[in-house]
């Protein structure tokens, strides 16, 4: 029995072990070193907030039009092609900023009572 | 107040439309004509249906900045002066770029695009050169909503760059076109009662649009700069050229009070107002004309750092007499805020705090804590007070008529 429960109890920890290794590994030395913060783990002094990505498709799109705007400009930096290219990247970028921006707002109450505002939930005494 | 007058069914239909009466915020006269329609094919009676026009009152307001600039924050701190909540027409197209409000509908230009994004990609034109814009149709529809006439305005769905059906927009007593091209077609300046251009400096633009694109997985710091550096001819060409013919400029900088400061956060914004501009007073410091710099930290209010400093003062701008009214910091609390706008004058508030309290509204919006919040929200009340004396100058008018 001592046996069998020995084995069932190791074999977890093994497994555990291996995959959370590096997700582990960075945060340790963040927290070991935080005066390490500023330097390694942003990019030119920036502040960047960590924002969850675009929705799926718009982020493939996204990430296929940078990749054939730079294959366009690698043959010729200033034609109409690369130009038209990196446009439609900035374009890209602008709808996955703002559909980022609308799955934050969506508080279910919230989308709920814009479409009815007469239901009891809803109902609002502002004096 | 309302008048009640009947009237004879034929001509009034065509620029009329037929819809629920609504409240209107700011409790301006709207003339409500009731109907009584005499169906000649039929014996059924239609009911009465009120029929609200705004037979010509419409004030244009057109807004220009390249993408990624907080045209949207503006628009939505502009709406909110007017009361109401704008949102996308209901029932309608879900990638429609317009906004609605009870008093305010806000198009937006890319609509107008002759060429959808694959066309522009084998034309090798960017959305920037004036060759992918029908500005035919903007100043025709412009100009039809202008004097009070609905419009089918075409669609340009951002999310697949095609050319969608049109929807409906109905005369608002305030549209606004915002846009990269509002001011370039001359006949279309014309159509414009106010106009703005944000203009957001390189170092400026640069530091937003990496905040705003680095969490996707397609970006990197390079692309970001590349797409930046390739679309600068063209926007240095056609867009940047339509400030000289602006009302009101809003520039943004990187901050004076912090040397050698690379991250962007504090703001040098400079509202820029063109004097001589009809229904337009410039906001001043202390005394209109003269040249005054400000640092309103001190005995009375404490600032934590950078702090905040103002300067006012005339000058030229494209060869046009302007005033500046600058602000460099931002606020880091309530009492900082109400202190700065006791000071200012001519600010067209309704009442003491007005603008402090919009800002708090929104105080989730970017920009709330320094100049580019602030100035948006002036131009807001700016852009309300024109409204208001247009149509007190409107209807005015008829009843200077009348007495002579």
């Amino acid at each position: 029995m001592a046996a069998v429960t020995g084995v069932s109890l190791t074999t977890p920890k093994v497994l555990a072990l291996e995959s959370p290794k590096k997700v582990q590994s960075i945060k340790f030395s963040l927290l070991n070193n935080p005066w390490k913060r500023c330097t390694e783990f942003g990019r030119s002094g920036m502040y960047v907030r960590p924002v969850a990505a675009a929705p799926e498709g718009l982020s493939e799109k996204l990430a296929e039009s940078v990749k054939s705007a730079e294959e366009a400009c690698s043959e010729n930096a200033t034609s109409g092609e690369c130009v038209a290219a990196w446009d439609e990247v900035e374009e890209l970028s602008a709808e996955a900023s703002h559909a980022r921006d609308k799955k934050k707002e969506s508080d279910p109450l919230e989308t709920y009572c814009k479409e009815n505002p007469e239901t009891d939930e809803c109902r609002t005494y502002d004096n | 107040m309302a008048v009640s007058t009947v009237y004879t069914v034929q001509s009034l239909n065509s620029t009329c439309s037929i819809s629920k009466p609504t409240k209107t915020h700011l409790g301006f006269n709207q003339k409500q004509l009731v109907f009584f329609k005499k169906t000649t094919t039929t014996t059924t009676r239609r009911p009465t249906t009120v029929i609200t026009c705004s037979a010509g009152d419409t004030v244009v307001i057109g807004l220009a900045a390249d993408s990624g600039c907080g045209k949207s924050t503006f628009m939505r701190r502009l709406t909110s002066v007017f009361g109401g909540a704008a949102e996308p027409p209901k029932g309608g197209n879900p990638d429609s770029n317009t906004l609605i409000s009870d008093t305010t509908t806000v198009i937006c230009l890319d609509d107008y695009h002759s060429l959808d994004r694959t066309g522009r990609k084998e034309k090798g034109v960017t959305a920037l050169d004036p060759r992918a814009n029908n500005f035919d149709l903007m100043y025709e529809q412009v100009k039809a909503i202008k004097s009070g006439v609905p419009v089918e305005k075409p669609i340009y769905n951002h999310v697949t760059g095609l050319i969608d059906p049109p929807e409906l927009i109905k005369p608002p007593k305030i549209f606004v076109i915002e846009g990269l091209h509002p001011m370039y077609d001359a006949r279309v300046r014309e159509l414009l009662d106010f106009s703005i251009y944000l203009d957001i400096s390189n170092e400026v633009k640069f530091a937003w649009k990496i905040q705003r694109d680095m969490a996707e997985r397609g970006h990197s710091l390079e692309s970001i700069k590349a797409s930046i550096e390739a679309r600068k001819p063209d926007f240095d060409a056609y867009i940047d050229p339509q400030k000289q013919y602006a009302d009101a400029v809003i520039e943004v900088l990187p901050t004076q009070l912090i040397p050698d400061d690379n991250e962007g956060k504090v703001l040098r914004v400079r509202l820029i107002m063109k004097e001589g501009v009809k229904y337009f007073n410039p906001v001043y410091l202390f005394d209109e004309g003269s040249t005054i710099s400000w640092i309103p930290c001190g005995r009375k209010l404490t600032c934590s750092y950078p702090g905040i400093k103002f300067s006012y003062g005339p000058e030229t701008y494209f060869g046009h007499e302007v005033s500046v009214l600058e602000m460099d910091g931002q606020f880091d609390r309530l009492d900082e805020l109400i202190y700065v706008e006791s000071h200012l004058s001519n600010l067209s508030s309704k009442f003491y705090g007005e603008v402090t309290q919009q800002m708090l509204k929104h105080a989730d919006f970017p920009g709330s804590n320094n100049g580019t919040g602030f100035f948006q929200t002036i131009v807001g009340l700016k852009i309300r007070d024109l409204f208001e004396q247009i149509v007190a100058s409107k209807t005015g008018a008829p009843l200077e008529a009348t007495k002579a």
